[in-house]
């Protein structure tokens, strides 16, 4: 058989290595720690250079039940869903490599406190804890959060361009891991890491969340950005070179498409597959597109992501 | 350690300091006093001493030339002493007159050697004309035409308004006249009668010709008075147009003028704001209105549009066609313009909707049309104007910057008139500001240039990051919270408290300020960046940076460079022209020469559209930081910020 040469890419650099958690000796309490990030070429091209860690997947649990997830959810998660310890464990059982726990806008400091704690206690996976994403209260929840979970390396947010020095100090104080969030701009995505690493935080305890959008309601924007951030960071531009993460569940999940079962075309089919198969194919294109952690919601969407990763990651054995 | 014997003068104060301490610190040791505006970094140049005899080491001369650095200048902030010395502590004030010679504006100069016999195109003639008799029975005219014709002047064209007081015109006067005429313009060869006045008999002003050079900008409107038997431009003055209100930016303008009435509304507002200055001019340098004969009228396509009383509305809509680009000069009784009726009015040629005559006057004003290298002509106005090329070729784009360079729609924000707030410095470890105020008297507001070095001190002090917002919250340096507060529009930045100003209230710079001028910038510098890319040029071999714009005179390239609105190159590279727009309307007023240059400059001009150009919105957010995304940039910027990181002033 004749052999053909593959042209290959000679990048300039390298996406950052970012580690989330820390065990026991780390000054923590996980059992588990996660490192994300390390790619020194594009998703999958195990042929040109070295891809250290597959793509981490996570699982969204919140503090309150919330009230307007789809019918699918909540049959997925059962009463797990009235309490977050339990939630986070059945996250675990289902196959997460971590977990994201959102806080509500409803959320005391005290309460967001125990949770978080009782949320550790019942877990021995690494934790990211985000805010609603309203600035105020973003700060009012983290601040107290980030001293309770001292030492752990939380990834802890949302840190955007308007609202960021108070997380990030809590982060630096506490020893944990920040997200940069912005509106799906290349730019902005960079400044934003700028910004906080002008504050003193390494780069290696940054986050880049470049927002996306579900399958049909703009995933294209959020592509096109997170490949040529990526594109970036090979070429050499430090700024750049963050582990991204992104939240396609919660983007799939306000689809019509996924949350509504009644009341569409006979044609769009059988409503759970389609839930899941849009949740998953949101989340599957993010990952192509260099997306080191991606967020879901429904487990048997994390089954079916994790079996693509899995085949990739074997560089076809 | 070495101790060595400093002496200062004229006090004659002596200290005695130790190797390696600060001349600041021996200045201050011998109970003398020296200002520091910047807290001794070096980067204001208000501690200049000379060093008479002995020896400092100079760690830092970015304040001085070479020609201070002969004369014996230190910067006593970054002189470190190495042996005995006498140090002459100038008077403050000399100081200050340093500093400000190079940004003082310069008087206007008549641009070229002119010959009003060759390059004028407005004359006075003086004729004796022969008084009717019975014999000689000519009529009026043909007396006149005959006088004239002597003169060279044939085929004269006389307006019916004039013709119909002709008669009593020339009978007054007794038959000794000055007639003005109008020899030719760019379209018609033929001469018109313009007026007949009588000769110095009556007014020794009256031989006095004028022409006046206006700029219609968006945001401020200028005016030259010009005597065109000398060429001078005698007095200068500007005005707010009175159309802001109406909408800051020309889009919003063509839209008002959409709306019923909107057109003349905008039309009456412009031509009032025009000849309220003009009649300042006119009286404070006792010339009679009636005795400006032409005007020559640059501005941007939309401001000429409404200026004439053309409707606007086809240049905001694809694709982006305006009525005229180059009209055929009007009569200034047609336009409302409070000169003399007959005055010609030239209104000079755009190159597109987005192109104006601003532009191409510019151009010529600028020398960028005679240009040998490659040179970078930038507009900095409401709208921001970009011309890149050498006197072969050129090419030009232009964006919408805002009128925040022009100290509107800016909270404290004034034109740079008397009062304004011109320079700023901030100390490092205070955060107390020291500000320059134009005319020296207590501050109104602030203007371009002050909110340029004011923005660049914010961030280089690091009261801002670089995304431009205020440090606030917990752990803030108590200095600093002294200055920085919660205000109506959101975080601010105290620049005098009430009772240092003439307002009785504190002038501010706040966080929509920032934005605004953020987004300025960064529009400018995507601009030239788009530009200079579009031909496959680096804005590193750009020549020589030529910058125009109304507060282009006073501007401090540093401050620029540091905010990220100049591109960071050799300081030696720029050059600061003013109000190139005017500039180019006054060479068009004198010589028909300049005239058909800028015809030709225009005709000669292409286009750059930056709509149609997708990679000018990622430009723009890239240059919406301080002072850019691409840190690499603007190594000179980086430095500091470097040096500031390593000093952790908290």
């Amino acid at each position: 058989m004749p052999t053909v040469e593959i042209p290959k890419e000679k990048w300039n650099g390298k996406v950052r290595e970012v580690k989330i958690g820390a065990t026991k000796e780390e000054g923590g309490s996980r059992t588990k720690t996660i490192t994300i990030g390390g790619e020194a070429t594009l998703p999958f091209l195990h042929f040109e250079n070295t891809i250290p860690h597959a793509p981490a997947l996570a699982i969204e649990i919140k503090d309150r039940k919330p009230a307007d997830w789809s019918p699918l959810l909540y049959e997925a998660w059962g009463d797990a869903m009235n309490d977050p310890a339990a939630w986070a464990k059945a996250a675990e059982a289902s196959g997460a490599d971590l977990i994201v726990l959102t806080l509500s806008v409803a959320t005391k400091p005290d309460e967001a406190k125990a949770t978080v704690r009782k949320v550790l206690n019942a877990t021995g996976l690494p934790l990211a804890v985000f805010g609603p994403g309203q600035a105020e209260k973003d700060n009012e929840l983290i601040v107290p959060v980030a001293e309770e979970a001292k030492g752990e390396k939380l990834l802890i947010g949302v840190c955007e361009d308007k609202n960021y020095r108070t997380i990030v100090a809590a982060a630096m104080a506490n020893d944990h891991l920040v997200t940069s969030k912005t509106p799906m701009d290349v730019n902005l995505a960079k400044q934003l890491v700028i910004l906080i690493h002008d504050m003193g935080m390494p780069l290696e305890r940054i986050v880049m969340d470049p927002t996306t959008g579900a399958l049909g309601y703009g995933i294209e924007y959020g592509y096109s950005v997170m490949e040529r951030l990526r594109l970036a960071a090979l070429q050499g531009d430090s700024m750049t070179q963050q582990p991204m993460i992104v939240t396609p569940g919660e983007e799939a999940w306000k689809a019509k498409e996924s949350k509504v079962g009644e009341g569409v075309p006979e044609s769009w089919g059988e409503w759970k597959k389609r839930a899941i198969y849009w949740e998953t194919l949101t989340a599957t294109p993010l990952i192509h597109a260099g997306a080191d952690v991606v967020v879901l919601r429904h487990p048997e969407s994390l089954k079916k992501v994790k079996g693509m990763i899995n085949a990739l990651m074997s560089k076809g054995n | 350690m070495a101790t060595h014997s400093i002496t200062f003068h004229p006090s004659n104060k002596k200290n005695s300091s130790t190797t390696g301490s600060l001349l600041t610190e021996a200045v201050r040791d011998a109970g003398l006093d020296l200002a520091q505006p910047c807290g001794g970094q070096g980067r204001c140049g208000r501690c200049a001493v000379i060093v008479e005899s002995g020896n400092v080491r100079r760690r830092s001369t970015i304040r001085l030339s070479a020609s201070d650095l002969e004369a014996g200048y230190a910067l006593a902030c970054q002189a470190v002493i190495e042996g005995d010395a006498a140090i002459l502590i100038p008077e403050q004030e000399a100081v200050e007159r340093r500093l400000v010679t190079d940004k003082t504006a310069r008087k206007v100069e008549v641009p070229f050697a002119y010959d009003p016999i060759r390059d004028q195109t407005i004359r006075a003639f003086d004729l004796t004309l022969d008084p009717p008799t019975l014999e000689d029975s000519t009529d009026d005219i043909s007396r006149l035409e005959r006088a004239l014709a002597a003169q060279g002047i044939f085929n004269l064209d006389v307006p019916l308004p004039l013709l119909r007081a002709l008669g009593s015109k020339l009978r007054d006067a007794e038959w000794n006249v000055t007639a003005i005429i109008e020899t030719d313009h760019w379209k018609r060869n033929t001469p018109r009668l313009i007026d007949v006045n009588p000769s110095g008999l009556k007014d020794p002003k009256g031989l006095d010709v004028y022409g006046i050079a206006i700029d219609i900008g968006t945001t401020t409107v200028s005016v030259y008075l010009v005597n065109l038997i000398t060429g001078e431009a005698i007095d200068t003055a500007a005005e707010y147009n009175g159309q802001i209100n109406r909408g800051e930016d020309v889009i919003s303008r063509i839209i008002y003028a959409n709306k019923n009435g909107g057109l003349s509304e905008l039309g009456n507002l412009v031509r009032k704001t025009i000849n309220d200055v003009i009649d300042r001019l006119a009286s404070r340098n006792h010339v009679d209105r009636k005795q400006i004969y032409k005007a020559t009228v640059s501005g941007n396509t939309t401001m000429m549009h409404l200026f004439a009383g053309l409707p606007p509305a086809s240049i905001r809509l694809t694709p982006y066609i305006p009525i005229v680009n180059h009209p055929a000069p009007l009569l200034a009784a047609d336009l409302d313009l409070n000169i003399h009726p007959l005055a010609t009015v030239d209104l000079l040629p755009s190159v597109a909707s987005y192109v104006g005559a601003d532009i191409t006057a510019g151009v010529l004003a600028s020398g960028l049309s005679e240009a040998d290298e490659l040179t970078l002509f930038i507009d900095v106005g409401t709208n921001g104007e970009m011309v890149l090329g050498t006197k072969d070729w050129f090419v030009t784009c232009a964006c919408s910057a805002g009128p925040a360079f022009e100290g509107a729609g800016v909270v404290c924000g004034m034109r740079a008139t008397r009062g304004a707030i011109e320079e700023v410095w901030i100390n490092t470890q205070t955060f107390e500001p020291t500000y320059r105020v134009i005319g020296d008297v207590k501050p109104k507001g602030i203007c371009g240039s002050g909110l340029i070095s004011l923005v660049a001190e914010l961030f280089i002090t690091g009261v801002v990051d670089k995304g431009g917002n205020f440090i606030v919250g917990a752990g803030l340096a108590p200095a600093l919270a002294r200055r920085v507060r919660e205000g109506e529009h959101g975080g601010e930045y105290v620049v005098a408290w009430a009772n240092e100003t003439d307002m009785a209230r504190d002038i501010v710079i706040t966080k929509v300020d920032i934005d605004n001028l953020m987004r300025a910038k960064a529009a400018i510098y995507a601009g030239f960046t788009v530009l200079a890319q579009s031909v496959g040029v680096d804005l590193a071999d750009v020549q020589k940076l030529l910058v125009g714009g109304s507060f282009g005179k006073y501007i401090n390239v540093e401050k620029a460079v540091q905010i990220g609105l100049l591109p960071d190159m050799q300081w030696e590279r720029f050059n600061f022209l003013g109000n190139t727009s005017v500039l180019g309307a006054y060479m068009a007023l004198l010589s028909r020469d300049a005239r058909s240059k800028i015809k030709a400059i225009a005709e000669k001009m292409t286009y750059i559209e930056l709509s149609a150009d997708n990679t000018f919105y990622d430009s723009f957010t890239s240059a919406l930081f301080l002072p850019h995304t691409d840190m690499t940039k603007f190594p000179s910027v980086e430095a500091i910020w470097d040096n500031k990181e390593k000093q952790e002033v908290w």
